[in-house]
């Protein structure tokens, strides 16, 4: 699949957050028909993060993710393909029908396993940062967690290891206020970037995480600093979790959050607001993800050889 | 075949010693690695020689060590981690069990997460109930994880580096303390493809399935036995516990028709279970008899040596036992080894860690 020539950077990253959008559309529109048997935890509204965030990284760096991962993987190169195939269970999937929805994986293109517990990972982009210190490999880690991640105790042992050992590792929070249903003041007495700071980190903020331009800009400077000093950074993108915390519904009826925060969030969302841009770019992304949906159903479903595959 | 005198921890050092001597990769990882005690002696030196970035102390947070370990598998490098009382593996059982284990299936074998994590195991001078735990059962319970209890610095010279050259999962090791300090006759290595139990005495009156420390009880009870009484009995040392040669243990079984089973950990959902079923399973018509199993307590582990001592099976109990088993008499007249406990035989241990 060719993607059209863009006139420009913002059209680019627009492309990319919409077909980020577009496809988990397609999930959700798929799900009811029970082909997509997995727990979903969608990114609709945290798009333009993921697209800000890769655009500059390389497939030697690596991004490891959670398991609301579906923006992060197709924004660093993720097979779209693969990735439905995943959804669906087949054997074509990008790990063969055993990962699912929250362990999607693209390794080829520098996505690292993602994982269905919080924080889990952090130490993993802190190890394969130590090694690639230790190997003198040109190679940056990036670890993008939710704010929700930074309540567990692993977190702040990854923080202070990565400071430690000095390794390059770019701490990714995606803030957007939310672990499940609870917001932050039920859960956390510190500020994330202050905290973070104390571990002698590098921090920075951004608050307008809806749009990838800036997202690109800002996070452009920081990848431009650790290649320069190899010393590990620490960013905070505020963004805004659309739909429930995993399934394809909207829960605005549920009450621990209101409309109109989201109504002021979306005012700014370029993917609602873009409406030339949308009518221009709609026909290709959805002609990609008829593909990655043509793809995954008529692929074979795994068997019985590969059911103790690869345990050991 | 010449033979040398080696002692546990000797053979621990020296495998550690020679892994980062000849695997570019391999990194020692662990709380004290690199101090003056060097993990009771098994990496002491090895910073000064190899370079801290080899060998390093790490802050004192398991689960994000494992987890880190895990990362630096995946960029290339073979960590070894230590625990020094395998208890506090326990705090990183996350990244054990719900991502190194699983990587690889995981993720479609797209990933392989080769490691060693060594844990040890206390006994004696009231280690009590955090220091002292014998943990294979939840480890060997878990797909994914390669789990081996070197009773013999044969075993570790000849496995440690065939898990690392060969394995290409997290590989744990379970080594007890008692055992650093006891000398074993070492033969010259010989390269293996992979990690297995060894019959280490031959036998026709009852089959004793044993790990670890309790293989050399097994042995001193056997050998104490064959004098006395002249019972003639088969040990085998399980030794990898994840993966443990099944046939071997059915074939034995099915010559003795007898079958002991003797633990370092508590009985129920354990060891004892695990080879129970496989006989159950491949050939309950061998047993001539109920099998027996002999574990701790079921209470966690006291620090008074006179509840300790109650708390362990010791030679006596195990000879005994053995005594039974063949005969089938609950009241026999062969002598019994004095009721000595494990600490005050394998007396080089004397504390306090």
């Amino acid at each position: 699949m060719t993607r059209p020539t863009f006139q420009n950077l913002y059209e680019e990253l627009f492309y990319l957050s919409l077909l980020i959008r577009r496809f988990e559309e397609k999930i959700i529109e798929l799900y009811p028909s029970d082909k997509i048997q997995s727990p979903v935890h969608l990114s609709i509204g945290q798009e333009a993060v993921a697209a800000g965030v890769c655009h500059d990284l390389r497939a030697q760096d690596w991004l490891f993710g959670s398991y609301r991962s579906h923006a992060f993987y197709i924004a660093k190169g993720g097979d779209l393909c693969e990735m439905m195939a995943e959804l669906y269970g087949k054997a074509t999937g990008c790990s063969g029908g055993k990962a699912g929805s929250m362990h999607l994986s693209a390794k080829e293109a520098g996505f690292m396993g993602a994982s269905a517990v919080v924080a889990a990972t952090l130490p993993h982009a802190v190890g394969a940062a130590l090694a690639a210190k230790f190997r003198k490999l040109d190679q940056i880690i990036v670890a993008v967690f939710g704010d929700g991640a930074t309540d567990e105790g692993i977190y702040h042992e990854a923080l202070n290891l990565a400071s430690l050992k000095k390794v390059p590792v770019i701490f990714v929070c995606e803030n957007n206020g939310l672990a499940v249903h609870s917001e932050r003041k039920a859960r956390q007495t510190y500020d994330i970037l202050e905290n973070a700071a104390t571990y002698g980190l590098s921090t920075a903020h951004l608050a307008e995480g809806w749009c990838p331009v800036k997202v690109r800009s800002f996070f452009l400077h920081e990848l431009d600093q650790i290649r320069k000093d190899g010393l590990p950074r620490f960013v905070q993108i505020d963004t805004f979790r659309y739909k429930e915390h995993v399934g394809p519904g909207d829960d605005w009826k549920a009450g621990y959050r209101s409309r109109e925060m989201a109504e002021a969030w979306q005012a700014n969302d370029p993917l609602i607001q873009d409406k030339a841009l949308i009518a221009k770019f709609d026909p290709p992304i959805q002609a990609e993800i008829h593909d990655a949906v043509a793809f995954a159903e008529s692929s074979p479903w795994p068997g019985v050889a590969d059911l103790l595959k690869d345990v050991y | 075949m010449s033979s040398t005198s080696l002692s546990y921890r000797e053979a621990l050092y020296q495998v550690m010693h020679d892994t980062l001597a000849h695997d570019p990769r391999a990194v020692i990882m662990g709380q004290g690695v690199d101090d003056h005690k060097g993990t009771f002696g098994s990496t002491l030196g090895l910073a000064e020689k190899f370079g801290a970035d080899r060998c390093f102390d790490m802050p004192l947070a398991e689960e994000c060590m494992t987890g880190t370990g895990i990362g630096m598998a995946l960029n290339g490098l073979y960590p070894i981690q230590t625990h020094i009382r395998a208890d506090f593996v326990l705090v990183a059982m996350n990244q054990i069990v719900n991502h190194a284990a699983k990587y690889k299936y995981m993720f479609g074998g797209r990933y392989e997460i080769p490691m060693l994590i060594r844990t040890v195991v206390g006994r004696s001078w009231g280690q009590g109930a955090q220091h002292s735990q014998s943990l294979q059962s939840l480890f060997a319970h878990i797909p994914g994880l390669t789990v081996i209890m070197p009773a013999h610095s044969q075993r570790i010279l000849e496995d440690y580096p065939c898990v690392i050259k060969n394995v290409r999962g997290p590989v744990i090791s379970i080594e007890h303390r008692l055992m650093y300090d006891l000398q074993f006759r070492t033969t010259p290595v010989q390269e293996s493809a992979g990690v297995t139990s060894h019959l280490v005495r031959e036998g026709k009156d009852v089959t004793i399935v044993a790990c670890s420390i309790m293989v050399l009880e097994a042995l001193r009870s056997a050998e104490w036995l064959a004098q006395k009484a002249g019972l003639d009995c088969e040990v085998i040392d399980v030794n990898c516990v994840s993966h443990p040669d099944r046939e071997m243990i059915v074939r034995s079984v099915r010559k003795t028709g007898k079958l002991l089973v003797a633990d370092t950990s508590w009985k129920p959902y354990g060891f004892c279970g695990e080879i129970c079923r496989m006989i159950c399973e491949e050939a309950p018509q061998a047993l001539k008899k109920p099998v027996v199993t002999l574990g701790m307590e079921p209470c966690p582990c006291p620090t008074a040596k006179s509840l300790e001592d109650l708390y362990y099976p010791n030679l006596q109990t195990l000879s005994n036992t053995i005594v039974e088993l063949v005969t089938g008499k609950e009241k026999h007249d062969i002598a019994l080894p004095d009721e000595h406990s494990m600490a005050d035989v394998y007396k080089k241990f004397k504390g306090p860690f």
